[in-house]
């Protein structure tokens, strides 16, 4: 017997979650493109779709938010520190490539210094991932050792019921336990079982692809060049990427208040690294696509042990070109063969 | 922190004494600031940009920086007056270990507007000068007029314990121009410092770096005697922004300051 949630019942939760103070927030579709956003009522979330186009990261690391408000006055200048809107919140129907991506993140971000506005968002989610019965030609989380009901990065792990009545409730963490604990008598017992899980082609050989990048030889390779020429530095692979964390900060105002900003940023853009003197270490797009794929598959890792890639493949998915990771290392795959 | 000094180095270059205003703020900065760190200097309204520290370990009571007036940041940094209050974070980053330098030779090998850093490490030294063996200081820059830190350059030059070898590029020097004609790494060779247990510390651009290094090598000095520090661009400070890398090396987190067989092992066309 297994604990079941009943999808005719997901929005007694979505009340009860909602009465216990949590924001909930899942998958929608929101002026043609498909993102995370709170919704009120189970009806609004889009939970048939095999990714939203947006990645989960806007919720945790916002494409632009306030870190501080100035007023400078005659003799000196006030400063208030702007932590994010506090308060805790239920993430409903996330995938696991996007779940993953947050906790490959973390280590980035309590790295030496704490990124409070990462950490005060991550310890107030809960995150309750529905493992994959559909894959797309783009999915790519088996390439990189994950699979379609990965838990890595989940509070709660929902497998679909065959007919998509429901989903089987495994709970994952203690937070995961405790937001359940809420709808315990909305849960049910039951020996259905879970639907097959989506079948993700292995794409490229990781492991072949990591030693590749790791030899100091193939930082020169041609193939670099070859592989980037069509990249038009746009920064969508960047931006949709659930792991991809680079940021700018900026002051917008006036001359008297104003506010300082994190902003993404991102490494396909000449401007990202260009000195004061005009010098550029990555002047070139092949220099700026190849440290994208380096600190991914080797730099990252030699940090922080993990790879900074879920295998989303909204990069590839949404590349206006039709680049993207998967076709890179399935060409690193041919060399190191 | 409050400007309480300025003066013009060059054509569009400035040095700021700054003064904390916070007695915590000054007294975090006294026990962690060492020559080689850097801060984020910025102007509300307008950002943030990256300088080293150009004052030593030796004077805490202030901080200057010295900047070339170029972007929205040091734009509205030149145009801060005295009595202004401008933003500080920092100290950042690693440091030059001085007193691993101690009882040796130092040679300092500098280019145009990067001075600045190696000034500090420069008056680190020349204030507890009798630590230290011989010091040779090589300095160029494209014209006279971009010498920076002049009033320092003539009491080096006065100096007896100092050996100052001051450089201009050719068609850099003005008709009463009594020092040397040429590009440092050439005039650094006809110098010819003995590498005998000699310490250099190198910064510029990364051209001047570059060549430099060749000559140095050819002087029969190991890379690992070898220091200078790399200046990218940089935002957070905190090794996440994540654009300072050169290689898996991040640069605000693991230097500024690297030996120059640590930066053999970095990838040269990333740099």
């Amino acid at each position: 017997m297994t604990k079941i949630l009943f999808s005719d019942k997901l929005d007694n939760c979505v009340e009860r979650w909602k009465s216990a103070g949590l924001t909930v927030i899942g998958p929608v579709q929101r002026a043609n493109i498909s993102t995370y956003a709170a919704v009120e009522h189970a009806a609004e979330l889009d939970l048939g779709l095999i990714l939203t186009d947006r990645s989960i990261k806007d919720l945790f690391f916002p494409q632009s938010e306030p870190m501080l408000r100035y007023t400078i006055k005659k003799e000196s200048i006030d400063t208030d520190e702007c932590l994010p809107p506090s308060g805790p919140r239920i993430i409903f129907g996330a995938r696991p490539c996007d779940s993953s991506g947050m906790a490959i993140d973390d280590p980035l971000f309590g790295w030496d210094y704490k990124d409070e506005y990462w950490f005060q968002r991550r310890n107030e989610s809960v995150i309750v991932t529905i493992a994959c019965t559909k894959a797309d030609d783009f999915c790519m989380c088996t390439s990189l050792k994950m699979a379609p009901d990965s838990s890595k990065g989940s509070d709660v792990l929902l497998r679909p019921l065959a007919g998509g009545k429901g989903w089987v409730v495994e709970e994952v963490t203690d937070r995961g336990r405790e937001a359940f604990k809420t709808i315990t008598d909305i849960l049910q017992e039951s020996s259905d079982t879970a639907a097959p899980l989506a079948v993700v082609e292995k794409k490229f050989d990781l492991d072949s692809c990591v030693t590749w990048l790791q030899n100091p030889e193939n930082f020169e390779s041609r193939f670099w060049k070859e592989i980037s020429m069509r990249c038009i530095g746009c920064a969508s692979c960047t931006f949709l990427c659930p792991t991809c964390h680079c940021f700018d900060i900026q002051d917008e105002g006036d001359t008297y208040t104003g506010i300082r900003r994190k902003n993404w940023d991102s490494c396909s853009f000449a401007l990202f690294t260009m000195h004061t003197s005009g010098h550029n270490p990555r002047s070139t797009q092949s220099a700026r696509w190849r440290q994208r794929i380096m600190h991914k598959f080797n730099y990252f890792p030699g940090k922080f042990s993990v790879n900074s890639c879920s295998g989303c493949g909204r990069c590839s998915r949404q590349c206006p070109v039709d680049m993207g990771i998967t076709e890179t290392l399935q060409e690193i795959s041919k060399l190191s063969q | 922190m409050k400007i309480v000094g300025r003066h013009d180095e060059a054509p569009g270059v400035r040095t700021m004494r700054l003064e904390f205003q916070d007695a915590a703020d000054h007294e975090f900065f006294k026990e962690t600031y060492r020559t080689g760190m850097f801060g984020l200097y910025g102007v509300y309204g307008e950002g943030e940009s990256t300088f080293c520290v150009a004052s030593p370990e030796t004077r805490k009571d202030y901080i200057e920086c010295t900047f070339r007036q170029s972007g929205r940041v040091t734009s509205a940094l030149a145009n801060a007056d005295i009595g202004d209050l401008i933003t500080f974070r920092g100290p950042y980053g690693n440091r030059f270990p001085i007193e691993e330098f101690h009882g040796k030779n130092l040679l300092f090998i500098s280019g145009g507007i990067a001075l600045p850093p190696t000034r500090s490490v420069i008056w680190s030294c020349l204030d507890q000068r009798e630590k230290f063996g011989k010091v040779t200081i090589v300095y160029g820059a494209r014209t006279v007029a971009d010498l920076v830190y002049k009033h320092e350059l003539e009491e080096w030059q006065e100096r007896s314990d100092v050996d100052l070898v001051l450089t201009v590029d050719p068609g850099g020097e003005s008709p009463d121009w009594k020092n040397r004609i040429g590009f440092v790494p050439t005039v650094l060779e006809e110098a010819a410092p003995s590498p005998d247990n000699c310490i250099a510390v190198i910064c510029g651009p990364p051209i001047m770096i570059k060549f430099t290094l060749i000559s140095l090598k050819k002087l029969g000095f190991d890379e690992s005697n070898v220091y200078t520090t790399l200046e990218n661009r940089m935002k957070c400070g905190l090794g996440k922004c994540g654009r300072c890398n050169v290689g898996s090396v991040y640069v605000c987190k693991e230097g500024p300051v690297f030996t120059a067989a640590e930066v053999a092992r970095m990838p040269a066309s990333d740099l």
